[in-house]
């Protein structure tokens, strides 16, 4: 098995780095880095695997731009087409939770929201909460669009990790059973 | 996710006029009527471009107009990736693509765009068709690059440098040598440099070639001395800022 992560490239992690700490990204600079990203670990990362017959997991896909791009207002099919490259998943699994869960999720752990992930960068509101509250809402509605439009498996993410776990095994076997 | 061909069917193309969006553009930065121009160079490595429009600049400021110069991976976001990229050699085709996409987007939304709102002639330096011609010799999907590039502004004026193979390779021997990426070294064509390079720069002249009519280039003898290059250059851009009523400064009021 293997895993990747969203934005973990080393080649394009210098550009975004500078980018978010100048706050310097455009919607369009924002969604063709995490583009590069992708697919720079796609050819490096996911492709040799699969061909390997391994498992892939990744912890956020395309899906993530497809949703966050739109809201900054980037268009949809534009986003939809530069991932054209990629590999389609076997199973996208969405982990779906109210907005309030999550910002209560990440104020528990965190200081401080991130600028980009607070959806600051829009200019909606000034408290990054608010801020983040107004983003992820329009995100959180993306997603539901999503879900018809590719198929995604939705997990209920409100309830107890234990719980979660099930049901992701349960539809990770049927997976692996049909591909027996 | 195979994209349909409907859905390909916005992108950078020549039926789209001139200062417009190619394709689906930023939804985020409508483009209303702006009185800025945008004129591009294009032509290979070592073809004499930074020399034309070095010469058109001061020309066209001498005429009164305001002139912002943009060049390929100049964007200060992107340059330093490109750099590192390029020297420790971790590119493959598509994130070479997609890199100078988002060097070309930084400099679209900071530098073009402000500037043709601003009323400003700019001078670019390569333009898309660069990018075109360098992924299309490395087998990039032709629809989707058009597809990717529909956020940029179809520009006023496109020149193209054109030269042939065998006066390029003098040219730039003479001149400064071959590189590893002017080469096509990325291609593993061989290992010889000058076979290499004449047979990657062969491939991209046809690349430029194959472009001229879908995009409206206008193409210019590069073999020429630089003053006849410039003088031709000259007189297009002089007619075009006149049937396009671009306006200069006003000008000083007469001495009585």
């Amino acid at each position: 098995m293997f895993v990747t992560e969203w934005n973990s490239s080393a080649l394009v992690k210098a550009a975004t780095k500078a980018g978010k700490k100048k706050n310097a990204l455009t919607p369009m600079t924002f969604s063709l880095l995490h583009a590069t990203d992708f697919a720079d670990r796609l050819l490096y990362k996911i492709i040799p695997p699969l061909k390997a017959g391994m498992i892939v997991v990744a912890d956020r896909y395309a899906y993530t731009a497809f949703a966050r791009d739109a809201v900054r207002g980037v268009d949809r099919q534009w986003v939809r087409d530069l991932y054209g490259f990629a590999v389609r998943p076997d199973l996208a699994l969405y982990f779906r939770v109210p907005i309030d869960v999550s910002l209560d999720r990440l104020l528990a752990r965190r200081v401080k929201l991130k600028f980009y992930e607070a959806g600051m960068d829009m200019g909606w509101s000034a408290s990054p909460a608010e801020s983040f509250r107004l983003f992820q809402s329009r995100v959180l509605e993306e997603y539901d669009h999503l879900v018809d439009e590719y198929g995604l498996t939705v997990v209920e993410a409100a309830g107890s990790i234990t719980e979660q776990q099930k049901i992701v095994r349960r539809h990770v076997s049927a997976l692996l059973e049909d591909a027996r | 996710m195979t994209p349909t061909q409907d859905a390909l069917a916005p992108g950078a193309n020549g039926g789209i006029q001139a200062g417009r969006y190619y394709g689906r553009g930023l939804p985020y930065l409508p483009l209303d009527d702006y009185p800025g121009r945008i004129i591009a160079i294009e032509g290979s490595d070592g073809v004499g471009r930074s020399t034309q429009i070095r010469l058109l600049r001061q020309w066209l400021e001498v005429k009164g107009y305001g002139v912002v110069e943009t060049g390929w991976t100049r964007s200060p976001l992107m340059q330093p990736t490109i750099d590192l990229a390029k020297s420790s050699n971790t590119l493959n085709k598509l994130t070479f693509v997609l890199l100078y996409a988002t060097d070309f987007a930084d400099r679209l939304e900071k530098e073009i765009i402000p500037a043709l709102k601003a009323g400003f002639i700019v001078l670019s330096d390569r333009y898309i068709f660069t990018a075109l011609a360098r992924a299309g010799v490395r087998g990039v999907d032709r629809p989707w690059l058009r597809n990717l590039y529909g956020f940029a502004i179809a520009p006023h004026l496109v020149f193209y440098l054109k030269i042939d193979v065998e006066s390029l390779i003098s040219r730039v021997l003479q001149a400064r040598g071959m590189d590893f990426w002017e080469s096509g070294m990325d291609l593993k064509l061989g290992d010889d440099i000058y076979d290499n390079f004449r047979a990657y720069q062969s491939r991209l002249l046809r690349e430029y070639t194959s472009m001229a009519d879908e995009f409206h280039f206008r193409v210019l003898d590069a073999r020429r001395p630089i003053d006849r290059i410039q003088e031709d250059l000259r007189q297009q851009v002089d007619t075009f800022l006149t049937q396009s009523d671009v306006s200069t400064p006003a000008p000083e009021p007469a001495r009585t």
